[in-house]
């Protein structure tokens, strides 16, 4: 379903939207551009490159209660299971290597074993796109992962800029229903419409940007050289911040911790946080053996899961291209230069 | 189990027995559930334990399949749950879910000799193999234990060896010298290379500390013993126990599901990070 919404017109359908469920759009706060709760009247523009934080925490946040329990003292204790409330959501801005990543995060939370909350989460949380006419940044590769500036993967509504308006395509049933509800406000595309579309899409796959051979050779050259003193040289300057993957789309690691709130009677939630493979603790053994016990070997965690296991496991790279784990390392490790010299490219 | 993989069921400590003392001290606990409550499970699988206000730990189940009235879990003092753990009565409710990953494939060792290699709290995870091997002694060749610990005062299951040593070969082992121990001294692998169990129509089984595992693998390798013949079973740090936390993994496996139980004609497929 393709229509067309007048640029000055946008802030409408992100008000009527906003009546009956929580809108985030991006907006620049505090420094960096973010997705931010839209409130009433006001205006949405988009002006932004990429968001710093990406979509992930809407489907995945970075803290979540998964139940509380409560423990009389000599008694059996309670638990109280806390699913997420309902909660529509609809998060306009978003860019197509965030979408990507979504279909990875799929991958890991509803395959095998259901995550319910993540579930509840994805099932109400609608995700408009926005097509990149330019890369955001000088660190996008998205075309080098088998991603596009204008991929459809993992969005519900694809927004693509146009001269003075957008073109609108819904992709999923939640996508159309947020579409075919604004009908006072969008208008049928026509077939000029949808041309001038996808000439801006062919448009921005021409812009360049930053190169990482195919898939295949990648995971074959990482696989080969998994025991190269590269991984070592390049991750010298590691300070385990892990900033690259919390930033990351599509990292999925997590902990599960209890916090107490009380000690008599015992009352506390089991909590699960974002983790990170770039922490010594994160496979530290309780005897203190570490399986991966050097900087070196958690660098190579990081990208093998992106660019290997991940490609192993289901076919397809964990990474999108988006370039935030590059833009955000305090001392400059590149995964797509990592890849390109350790796998021998 | 229940719809929600991560909320435990609740049990109770039905038992606790002292295995060994000390700054590492094991106990093995038996769990018993409510009326109509728990799970079956194979010979290999672990489960989540959960004590609240603690947090969880995967331990691998040390009670045989056929066991259906409790669980039993013996766990060494190690870290903040299981210390905690050491600390709890009979009668206290703790929660567990599971059970999770793979098992031994004892059904296509039916015929063949089982050779078992074990080490410290890492006889716990091949236990229920040993059991249920034994019980069903008929479907197996010879069944021969090895398994030596620090000290004749660390060995684990001590009652259980006596009983086990009329149906089985019983090989067992201190690290240091001891007055008036009749078993091997040295370590385990060296205890192996001095028995040489034949690899003719055998299948061995091994865990232990990952040192050990290592160099029984080579001595097994040494005594003419094909990947195929060699099962293993590893641990790592878990969160999760479904495949999504993401320290667990060797390579591409997450042991939770795929493993913890491997043949090392599979586990040499991986990249050796564990």
């Amino acid at each position: 379903m393709e229509t067309i919404l007048k640029k000055e017109r946008l802030s409408e359908w992100v008000a009527q939207i906003g009546a009956r469920a929580t809108v985030f759009a991006p907006a620049f706060a505090d420094g960096i551009w973010n997705f931010c709760a839209v409130a009433a009247d006001t205006k949405v523009e988009f002006d932004h490159g990429n968001t710093v934080r990406p979509a992930k925490g809407f489907v995945f946040p970075q803290r979540e209660v998964l139940y509380r329990f409560r423990q009389e003292s000599g008694k059996a204790p309670e638990l109280m299971e806390t699913l997420p409330a309902a909660a529509p959501t609809v998060v306009f801005g978003v860019r197509p290597c965030d979408g990507r990543a979504m279909v990875r995060n799929d991958k890991v939370f509803t395959c095998g074993f259901n995550d319910p909350y993540y579930q509840a989460r994805r099932d109400q949380v609608v995700f408009v796109g926005l097509a990149c006419s330019e890369p955001p940044s000088q660190n996008c590769f998205c075309l080098s992962v088998g991603g596009s500036p204008h991929s459809e993967d993992g969005l519900d509504v694809l927004m693509t800029e146009l001269d003075g308006r957008y073109h609108v395509k819904a992709i999923t049933a939640k996508g159309r229903e947020i579409v075919e509800g604004a009908a006072a406000l969008l208008d049928k595309a026509q077939a000029a419409d949808g041309k001038a579309a996808a000439k801006a899409h062919a448009d921005a796959d021409k812009h360049p940007q930053r190169a990482l051979a195919t898939m295949e050779k990648v995971a074959a050259g990482l696989k080969e050289h998994f025991d190269s003193p590269k991984w070592d040289e390049l991750a010298r300057a590691c300070i385990g911040c892990g900033a690259c993957t919390y930033l990351c789309p599509s990292c999925h690691c997590f902990d599960i911790n209890d916090e107490i709130t009380s000690n008599v009677p015992l009352t506390g939630e089991r909590v699960r946080t974002w983790d990170n493979c770039q922490f010594p603790d994160f496979t530290m053994h309780s005897s203190g053996h570490n399986p991966r016990h050097d900087t070196g070997a958690r660098l190579r965690q990081r990208v093998s899961h992106k660019l290997l296991y991940f490609v192993e496991n289901h076919n397809i790279q964990q990474c999108t291209g988006c370039g935030r784990c590059i833009s955000h390392c305090p001392v400059g490790i590149d995964i797509v230069r990592v890849a390109t010299e350790v796998s021998g490219q | 189990m229940n719809a929600n993989v991560y909320l435990p069921a609740l049990a109770r400590i039905a038992g606790i027995e002292e295995e060994t003392r000390g700054a590492r001290a094991i106990k093995t606990f038996r769990i018993e559930f409510p009326e109509g409550g728990g799970f079956d499970h194979e010979c290999g699988q672990c489960a989540m334990l959960s004590l609240f206000g603690k947090g969880e730990v995967m331990i691998s189940i040390a009670s045989a399949p056929a066991v259906k009235e409790y669980k039993q879990f013996s766990i060494m003092k190690s870290g903040r749950v299981t210390t905690a753990l050491h600390d709890l009565d009979v009668g206290d409710v703790i929660g567990i879910r599971g059970p999770y990953g793979n098992q031994f494939p004892l059904d296509q060792w039916k015929g063949r000799n089982l050779i078992f290699v074990g080490g410290g709290v890492g006889l716990a995870p091949i236990w229920p193999v040993i059991q249920t091997a034994v019980a069903n002694a008929d479907d197996f060749g010879s069944i021969t234990v090895f398994y030596g610990a620090r000290s004749s005062s660390d060995i684990m299951y001590k009652a259980d060896f006596e009983e086990l040593a009329r149906k089985a070969i019983v090989q067992l082992s201190v690290d240091g010298a001891e007055d008036g121990w009749k078993g091997y001294t040295g370590f385990v692998p060296a205890n192996l290379m001095d028995k040489a169990p034949s690899p003719d129509n055998a299948i061995a089984i091994t865990c232990g500390p990952p040192i050990m595992i290592k160099f029984v693998i080579q001595n097994l390798q040494k005594l003419g013993f094909a990947d195929e013949q060699i099962y293993t079973t590893i641990e790592n740090k878990m969160k999760c126990g479904v495949g999504k936390c993401g320290r667990c993994n060797v390579g591409k496996d997450y042991v939770c599901v795929k493993g913890p139980v491997y043949s090392w004609a599979e586990l040499k497929t991986l990249p050796q990070e564990y």
